[in-house]
């Protein structure tokens, strides 16, 4: 007994769900729900259908190349049975499994930092284009001007005291 | 994804019959088939077929990478024309989908990103006498 895996979406297929389509070369597909087995039918390419993990992986939505993704394989070797050993795989599972989600979670955290740079970019852009509204173009130039005056009157004063 | 594929829905033939067309045993040729015939053995094969009178122009005409047969030599050059043939040759030009990619995307093992695999159209023999 085995989980398969689904042609289209890459999901857990258990014994006893979905379906198996064999084509007239022998060559087998299973799948996860009709919603795959119908987009199968219709030629999609799973690699540019969104929602599958195909896509995900393709277009770098996810992570892709780690150390622990490397555990779980197809070996098709046989194992001789040890009590020992089948408590050790169990308790490296769990681990594996640990290490994996926060790998994957902290390399989405990362892809989102992305956006957030772009967004803060386009925010500072966006001011800078529409400072007239938030600023007339004009405001303080009238004490701006008068400053001028007041400091070429004393200038003014003070020549006019060399002259003397 | 990029531009939707659909072109109308009301006036097409092509929608009649939806789900006559989705049925397995009408099931065309799929991109990973056509792969293993663009192997040198099988395009001689498949290109110079013995006379069938059962297939569409006796299965003297045959369009690899669409999979489909011709009546004659000039509906078959003015296939290699069109918009399909054309977005088949572009389809055909990535590695196809495998069980073993969808088991690398579900997590079993690292992703490798697919090939490019160089198609044109196959040549067409001029010596029709």
């Amino acid at each position: 007994m085995r989980i398969e895996k689904c042609y289209f979406c890459s999901g857990p297929v258990y014994p006893g769900h979905g379906v198996m389509f064999v084509r007239n070369d022998s060559k087998t597909f299973r799948f996860c729900k009709s919603k795959c087995h119908k987009n199968f039918k219709k030629k999609r390419n799973p690699r540019k259908t969104r929602w599958t993990k195909a896509f995900r992986k393709a277009a770098g939505k996810e992570l892709t190349v780690d150390n622990s993704l490397e555990f779980e394989k197809r070996r098709n070797i046989p194992v001789k049975y040890s009590r020992e050993m089948w408590d050790k795989t169990v308790e490296a599972m769990k681990r594996v499994e640990e290490i994996k989600l926060k790998r994957q979670a902290r390399f989405i955290m990362n892809r989102l930092k992305k956006g957030k740079q772009l967004e803060t970019e386009e925010a500072i852009k966006e001011v800078k284009k529409n400072i007239h509204l938030i600023k007339a173009p004009h405001a303080g130039k009238d004490k701006q001007l008068e400053d001028k005056m007041v400091q070429r009157l004393q200038e003014d004063v003070e020549m006019g005291d060399d002259d003397d | 994804m990029g531009k939707s594929k659909q072109t109308g829905n009301h006036k097409s033939d092509k929608k009649k019959n939806i789900a006559k067309k989705w049925k397995t045993k009408r099931r065309t040729r799929d991109l990973d088939q056509i792969h293993t015939d663009m192997k040198p053995e099988t395009v001689a094969k498949l290109l110079h077929q013995e006379v069938d009178y059962d297939v569409t122009g006796c299965a003297q005409h045959y369009c690899l990478h669409c999979a489909r047969y011709f009546v004659d030599l000039r509906s078959l050059k003015e296939h290699f024309k069109t918009k399909v043939h054309k977005k088949r040759l572009k389809q055909l030009r990535e590695e196809p989908y495998t069980q073993a990619e969808a088991e690398r995307a579900a997590g079993m093992g690292s992703y490798i990103p697919p090939k490019k695999v160089e198609v044109t159209t196959q040549p067409v023999e001029e010596d029709m006498d």
